[in-house]
């Protein structure tokens, strides 16, 4: 099974997808639209790669910090929340699913995922 | 007893900080000197102050966008790092603007080691209500 299909097995999580790095492509499951689903992927991937430039400048500034390589990001909203580790993402609605349970699994289930973005 | 210090009690617990809007570090607390410093803790307040605004323009237009609401306002945004993660929230900043007051109080954020970190008692503390003075 993809970690796609586990992600949609657990509780409160509402869509859960895939995005290359590079940008090219995008795959996902669950309730979203095709082009939904393509602007999440978008969105995903524009802060993936932000918080790994903030984490490499921190690194320059404070080597051996312990926040480089990122693993993800979470941004937690009122009802919903949207969670990202790696080069995989989830929605999260956030009474019926936990947050915790889910960093867990997600950090887990990618930590054989390099940390180069290729 | 402040907020800062309830961060501090935490499982895993390793800083925890106020800042301005803008990332400028104000008060905060250190466990492990050895492993967060000042230093660490200035450029992580201006890198989650971006963030924070980033994810909140994003929630924004995601909801215009989509019609799905429950994405905004932002109330926490958590960095998860290799070692620790760091979490923070300006949602004491949204209720004092929702009040009306002019003079907003500092964002507030706490870093905790992956293995024992507790997001959800991490944001049960940073979405305390706080009375608003003269709301």
């Amino acid at each position: 099974m993809s970690i796609v299909t586990d992600l949609l097995a657990k509780p409160g999580v509402v869509a859960a997808g895939e995005y290359a790095y590079r940008g090219d492509r995008f795959s996902y499951r669950g309730a979203l639209s095709e082009e939904h689903a393509r602007k999440a992927s978008i969105m995903c991937r524009a802060t993936t790669m932000s918080v790994n430039m903030e984490a490499s400048m921190l690194e320059a500034l404070e080597p051996l910090s312990g926040l480089p390589p990122p693993r993800g990001w979470l941004v937690h909203g009122p009802d919903y929340s949207v969670c990202v580790i790696a080069n995989v993402f989830c929605l999260i609605d956030n009474s019926k699913g936990s947050i915790n349970d889910l960093v867990g699994f997600m950090r887990q289930a990618l930590a054989h995922v390099p940390s180069d973005m290729i | 007893m402040t907020t800062l210090d309830d961060l501090m009690k935490l499982p895993g617990a390793m800083a925890a900080f106020e800042f301005r809007g803008g990332g400028e570090l104000l008060e905060h607390r250190i466990a492990y000197p050895d492993r967060i410093n000042q230093s660490i803790l200035d450029l992580l307040a201006h890198m989650c102050a971006a963030n924070l605004s980033i994810a909140t323009m994003q929630a924004r237009g995601w909801e215009k966008m989509t019609g799905m609401e429950g994405f905004y306002p932002i109330q926490e945004f958590t960095l998860i790092g290799f070692d620790w993660s760091v979490v923070v929230s300006g949602l004491l900043r949204e209720q004092h603007k929702q009040a009306g007051k002019f003079s907003l109080p500092p964002l507030m954020g706490v870093v905790m080691a992956n293995e024992k970190a507790d997001y959800e008692a991490a944001f049960a503390i940073l979405e305390r209500k706080e009375p608003v003075q003269g709301a």
